[in-house]
Formats: structure tokens, sequence, C-alpha cells
């Protein structure tokens, strides 16, 4: 077994089709997707004891909420530290142990619902899945870009649109399993769990049996690197070790953390932000619909920015990504005063499209700043800021939508400041992306040199 | 490698084409 998951056994013989690798990251990534689903599971938690409403023993919704927010930061915990890890085992083994992880965590917290205790969600799927999380998002990243040098932001792209389209599966999956595993005496969630866990270790496992890495000197066929220098585009690698400490890292941290902020705080509040804004007219069934749709665009986004950075160039992208965001932030407010319902979704579409694209466009972007060496494990750190965003956001949006509600501004007027606020947010995001360089040569890694140097 | 290629995409590509119709079905509500 352990051979067969070693990167040496995963080299692709010569003609070996390279768009048989996305289906390979999308199996992993259409699984572990299913996080952002996850809520649909907060509910029937509350009520394994009561079922049909929570009764004293019960764990609590702020109990529950807990598991996400765990599972989110050990993402980007484990995606930082295990970075280097994937790169040296290969995307099989790492693909494995993302599988083996994620599913591991659904058995953990059905054993954790059976015996009603909550700590084993924490450390089932918060921990243990919340690793598979963060190791099964970088797994298959640079073996992508290596497939793909001509389109490295398409097929990056790919991947990272399952990671948005998970939800799309796990939420309908999650409330159909429930439905048919209810009975008198359950409410169907341990069941679900555990069905869960198989299919998603089966699914990924698709992946795992399908990834190869290109060999040492493959090239597409026809395909010869730009002979045109852009200065934008190293031809250099940077070790991982020295990448965090440039400015360049930093400013890509910024850039991400503030493009995640501003979108996934209109994600993690959509629903009662349609609800408020526009009154009766959006009843609960039309607002979860409302954030059905913004999913959908959130998952073509990543396809689609990703795809046009490749003619773009990373740069010019995120400009669009902050002028026009920061251009819809400042609208948002006029068309709720203005009272138009499909111009508010078209503008959170938007929105979460360019939110979904910021994730996808970010590993071409590190690969044209230092390199496909290390590019995976540079971006496993890079995803710390996706867990500072997974916080910071939408506590923003929160806790300035209570004070407003609190100093009397109606329900309606409550979210005009905070998507100012994100305008703020957007230009730092801007700033940063604007003053981005090449990585000094001096950076750049020798063989015969330390890594260091 | 066609046949290959054809089964994986397929593997993939119909239950993200399943969620996207289910989300859809839902969507549909908010302009109705």
């Amino acid at each position: 077994m352990s051979s067969f998951l070693d990167r040496a056994h995963t080299v692709a013989p010569p003609g070996y089709n390279r768009f048989l690798v996305p289906p390979a990251a999308l199996a992993v990534h259409l699984s572990i997707g299913q996080a952002y689903a996850f809520s649909t599971f907060n509910l029937p938690l509350t009520k394994l004891i009561g079922l049909s409403k929570s009764v004293p023993d019960d764990w609590t919704l702020k109990q529950i909420a807990w598991i996400f927010s765990i599972a989110i930061v050990c993402l980007g915990l484990s995606a930082a530290f295990f970075g280097r890890w994937v790169e040296s085992v290969g995307p099989r083994k790492a693909m494995f142990t993302a599988a083996l992880c994620f599913s591991g965590g659904f058995f953990v917290s059905a054993v954790g619902i059976y015996t009603h205790q909550l700590w084993l969600l924490y450390l089932g799927y918060g921990v243990l899945g919340g690793c598979g999380l963060g190791i099964g998002y970088i797994s298959p990243v640079s073996t992508l870009i290596k497939w793909f040098p001509d389109r490295p932001g398409m097929a990056t792209g790919m991947a990272i649109m399952g990671f948005g389209g998970g939800a799309l599966i796990g939420a309908p999956l999650s409330t159909y399993l429930m439905g048919a595993f209810a009975t008198a005496s359950s409410n169907g969630v341990f069941e679900s769990f555990v069905t869960m866990g198989v299919l998603y270790f089966v699914f990924m496992m698709l992946g795992v049996y399908a990834v190869r890495v290109p060999a040492a000197d493959w090239k597409p066929a026809g395909w010869t690197a730009p002979v045109v220098a852009n200065r934008m585009i190293t031809k250099a690698d940077v070790h991982v070790d020295v990448a965090y400490k440039t400015p360049q890292f930093i400013l890509l941290w910024i850039v991400l953390c503030m493009n995640v902020t501003a979108g996934i705080a209109v994600l993690s509040q959509a629903s009662p932000m349609i609800q408020e804004m526009f009154g009766s007219r959006v009843t609960p069934v039309a607002a979860a619909g409302f954030v059905g749709l913004l999913s959908i665009f959130n998952m073509l986004g990543r396809f689609f920015w990703a795809s046009m950075s490749d003619y773009l160039g990373r740069r010019t992208t995120y400009m669009i990504f902050f002028l026009l965001g920061i251009l819809l932030y400042a609208t948002v407010p006029t068309i709720g005063r203005m009272g138009s319902i499909p111009l508010f979704v078209a503008a959170c579409a938007v929105i979460l499209s360019m939110y979904g694209g910021g994730f996808a466009t970010i590993p071409a972007y590190l690969r044209d700043m230092f390199g496909t060496m290390h590019v995976g494990a540079i971006h496993g750190r890079l995803l710390t800021a996706w867990s500072a965003a997974g916080v910071l956001g939408p506590i923003l949006l929160a806790y300035i939508r209570e004070d407003q509600i609190a100093a009397g501004v109606p329900k309606t007027e409550a979210y005009s400041l905070t998507m100012y606020i994100m305008c703020g947010l957007l230009l730092v995001g801007f700033l940063a992306n604007l003053a981005m360089r090449a990585v000094s040569e001096r950076h750049h890694f020798r063989e015969t040199a330390s890594a260091h140097s | 490698m066609a046949v290959r290629l054809v089964l994986l995409w397929a593997a993939v590509g119909i239950p993200l084409i399943w969620g996207v119709e289910k989300t859809l079905e839902n969507a549909i509500k908010l302009f109705q």
C-alpha cells in the first residue's frame, strides 16, 4: 500500500492525458467542500434528544457553531504546517491522508452524536476533519500547476472550483440522508454522518487512484516557455522558508485576507441580510435560495476568474476584484434603498464570484512570484489569511449590524456602514496588490548554495 | 485512455450537476 502511495509510483507514463488529473483534484475538493454546507446539520444537532424541539439537555446553536469554526482554523493551520510534507510525499499520499482525516472526522463525530459527547464533534469534524480540509485543499495544487504550465490559473481554478461546488452537493445530500434515516426515535444525524464518512472516503479515493505527477522533463506537446520576459512571472524558484519572509508573501497575504474578508462577510450573513434589507418581500425560503445562488457564483467565479487571469495577468485580475468590489459594495446600500431585488442579487453574485476567484487565482499568483518548486507549501502558509478572514469578516458584519440596530438605525439600513467598511478593506487590498513587485533575485533558490542564501 | 477520461469526468461531473440543479430549484423561489 505504501508503495502505491509513493510519489515515485505516481509519475505518469509518456503520452498520459493531462486532463485526467483535474477530475482527480475535483474528487478531493468536491468532497472537502462539504464543509461549506455543514450548517445544514446545525439545527438537527440541537434536537438530538428532543427530536422535534430542543430540550434543556440538548446542545445549543452556539456550542454547535464552534465545530465549523474549529474546522476552518484547523484548515489554515494544517495547510501551513503540513505544506512542506505534502510537497515531499506527493499528491497521492497527501490525498489519501486527507481522505482518512476527513472521513475519520465524520466517524469520530458520529460516535460523539451517538454518545452525546460534544467534545468528540470538536475533535472529529473540527480538528481531524479540519486537518483533512487543509491537507486536501493544497494537495493537488502544485501538481496541477506542473501539468498545466501554459494555463496554471485555469488548472487550479478547476480544482478549487470543486471546493465551492462541494457545498452544492453536501447540502442536498445531508438533507436527503437525514430525511431517509429519520425514525420515531432518531432524527437521522448519526446515520447520515456514518454514511457521509463512507461516501466521501470512497469519492476521495477516486482522486487518490487517478492522480499522477508529470515526469521531471515533461512539457505539454508543442509548448515552449514564453521567451518574452515578464518581470511579474519568475523563471526561478524560492524556497518556502525564504518565501514567507519576503514582502511579496506579506502583500499576497493581505491581498487574500482582504478579498476573503469582504466576500465571507456577505456569504455568512446573506440570508438575514436580504430579508432585513427587503423586509417581507423576501421569505426565509427565498433567502435560502439566494444563499444557494451565491454558492453557484462562488463556484463559477473560481473557474472563470482564475482562467481569465492566464490572459489578464494575476495582478490585473486582483485589481479588477478590488476596484469592481469597491464599486459594488459602495452601491449596495443605494440598491437597498431603491428596493431592487434583482440588482441586489446581481451585485452580490458578482461580489461572490470575485470572492471565489480570489481563492482560485492565488496559487497561480504564488507560482508567478515564487516559482513551482514549493508552491504548494507556500500556498499552505498563505491560507492562514483565510483563517484570519474567516473570523474577521463575519464578526465585523454581525457586530456592526447589531451596533447599528442598537443605535436606532432601521434594519433596512443596518448594513450600509458595513458595506462602506468593506470598501475600506478592499482599498487596503488594492494598495497591497499595487505595491507588488517581482521577488528579488537574492531570494532565489540555488541548489549549490544554502536554501536560505 | 479516452474511456477513462470520460468515466472520471462523469464521476465528478454528475454529482456536481445534481447539486447545481437542486440549488437552482431553491434559487428560483427567490424570483417567484
